[in-house]
């Protein structure tokens, strides 16, 4: 039987860490991944009385949360860029961002993964989760979560190796 | 690392490097997450599970007690006078018409009216119909419905029927015999009897099985017959004065009035009688309820037309409810995919 936790204080207290690290690895942005982590658990105080453990751990929960907070999130930032662009005539650079606190090979190899590919290698990998909860988190089957994985292991594998190299 | 968690050993070494370089949490965001979680918000006083919690037992508990409200109503009130006329009648009273001609004495209709016949069973004394005048010309007609018991006593009784009527020296005008499935049928006999012996007749069809109904329909005859004679002799009268042609039409007329007076003579002479006999037992009214009854009833009917009005609110929007479904399911099913575009995209 899952332990739970007696109130969100201390959900937050222990799960803090995962829920950045989720965010920072899906927006690539510190940043954002700070607010949106915040948002998370500013979400989740209302949402608390929801929470069924039946269905699922804390962690699980509060990755949920995060991430349709991070969906809308991207979903801000695609339509404010496509204003930008359509009011200036073309493809407006991106301002810089703060990098994430991770070794340049590792920075640059993550870089040329999509969000859906970091997500996955997040949950799976970083948070630790089993198939079944980071699918739940990802709306798919744990065979799903499993392949799309591995895909992004290698990809991300390969990617390393020739980051290594340069 | 727990079983179920095992990543494919072929990753080790980049799960390795990856799980080696945890990106630590900001301390303002750790600062920013204590606050904001340190006081927990009251949840919401109304969610839709806990109205659907208290509404559906509370429309079923309303639905009820409305039907027990009419039920006990019923109970309360006392039964209408209609109602308790219906429960004491349990079959139908005979009907008896007697048209009286003009000019009859208010004493002769009283008589021919009086005697009424009522329903009886096969075991009890026979019916009195009302008895014909003796002394005026009267067009007599009687019908009986009897009940008798299957084919094969329909056969036998309307051969006794038959027998009867030679009997007492009438004849038979019409029979109609008919058996459309076995065990059931009916037949309508239609006799003359002579008008004195029509009352022993009645008397005797009426005891071939069980009355259903009886009618019984008078109308005099002997002031049509007093004119048609008065006429005769006028016209008799006035032939002894007459010459040549007048005479003949006179004698004419004279001929046509005696036809007349002998078809008014001959349709008073003879009783018509129709006998119908069927093997179908009437539906027998339901017995009067009690209170209890009658509030239960009420109370239930109340009950089934809720239902029956929930069940076509639930046909009628059934077609609603399933766009509705279809519809939230398409909206997510393109909503996840919107988002896994983005995704990939990012």
């Amino acid at each position: 039987m899952k332990p739970v936790t007696r109130s969100l204080a201390d959900a937050a207290e222990k799960h803090l860490d995962d829920v950045y690290r989720y965010v920072l690895y899906l927006t690539r942005d510190p940043q954002a991944a700070e607010d949106l982590a915040a948002e998370t658990f500013e979400r989740a105080v209302r949402l608390w009385h929801r929470f069924d453990p039946a269905r699922g751990s804390e962690r699980t929960w509060l990755c949920q949360i995060a991430r349709t907070a991070a969906l809308d999130h991207l979903r801000a930032e695609e339509r404010r860029r496509r204003r930008e662009n359509e009011y200036a005539g073309r493809a407006v650079e991106e301002p810089e961002r703060l990098v994430e606190p991770l070794s340049p090979w590792l920075r640059e190899a993550l870089g040329t993964l999509s969000a859906a590919e970091r997500e996955v290698i997040a949950l799976r990998v970083i948070l630790d989760l089993d198939p079944t909860s980071a699918g739940r988190v990802l709306g798919i089957t744990p065979t799903a979560c499993t392949t799309r994985l591995s895909r992004a292991l290698e990809k991300l594998e390969r990617n390393a190796r020739s980051a290594r190299v340069a | 690392m727990s079983p179920e968690t095992t990543i494919d050993e072929r990753f080790d070494e980049i799960v390795s490097a990856l799980r080696a370089e945890m990106p630590p949490t900001p301390a303002a965001l750790h600062a920013r997450v204590v606050a904001a979680t340190a006081t927990p918000s009251a949840p919401p006083r109304f969610t839709a599970r806990r109205i659907l919690r208290f509404a559906v037992p509370a429309v079923a508990g309303l639905s009820v007690a409305v039907a027990l409200v009419v039920g006990l109503d019923t109970a309360i009130r006392p039964p209408s006078q209609e109602n308790t006329a219906l429960a004491r009648d349990s079959a139908p009273a005979p009907e008896t018409l007697v048209t009286p001609a003009s000019g009859e004495s208010g004493a002769a209709q009283d008589r021919a009216a009086r005697t009424l016949a009522p329903t009886q069973s096969k075991s009890q004394s026979a019916p009195a119909a009302p008895a014909p005048s003796g002394s005026r010309a009267q067009d007599y007609n009687a019908t009986i419905v009897l009940l008798v018991d299957g084919t094969e006593e329909l056969s036998g009784t309307t051969q006794r029927a038959l027998r009867t009527t030679r009997r007492l020296g009438g004849y038979l005008v019409s029979v109609n015999y008919t058996t459309p499935e076995p065990g059931a049928g009916t037949a309508a006999v239609r006799v003359r009897i002579p008008v004195s012996r029509v009352q022993a007749a009645i008397v005797e069809f009426s005891e071939l099985g069980r009355i259903l109904s009886q009618n019984t329909q008078i109308s005099d005859l002997q002031q049509p017959l007093d004119e048609v004679t008065r006429r005769i002799r006028r016209l008799e009268r006035n032939t002894a004065r007459a010459r040549g042609a007048e005479r003949e039409r006179l004698l004419a007329q004279i001929a046509s009035l005696r036809r007349e007076r002998t078809e008014i003579n001959r349709r008073a002479a003879f009783a018509t009688v129709s006998l119908d006999l069927t093997t179908h037992a009437p539906v027998e009214p339901a017995p009067a309820q009690g209170r209890l009854g009658r509030a239960l009833d009420d109370a239930v009917g109340i009950l089934l037309a809720e239902l029956v009005i929930a069940a076509y609110v639930l046909i009628v929007a059934s077609p609603f409810l399933v766009l509705l479904v279809a519809a939230f399911v398409g909206s997510r099913a393109y909503r996840h995919h919107a988002d896994q575009r983005l995704l990939e995209q990012a």
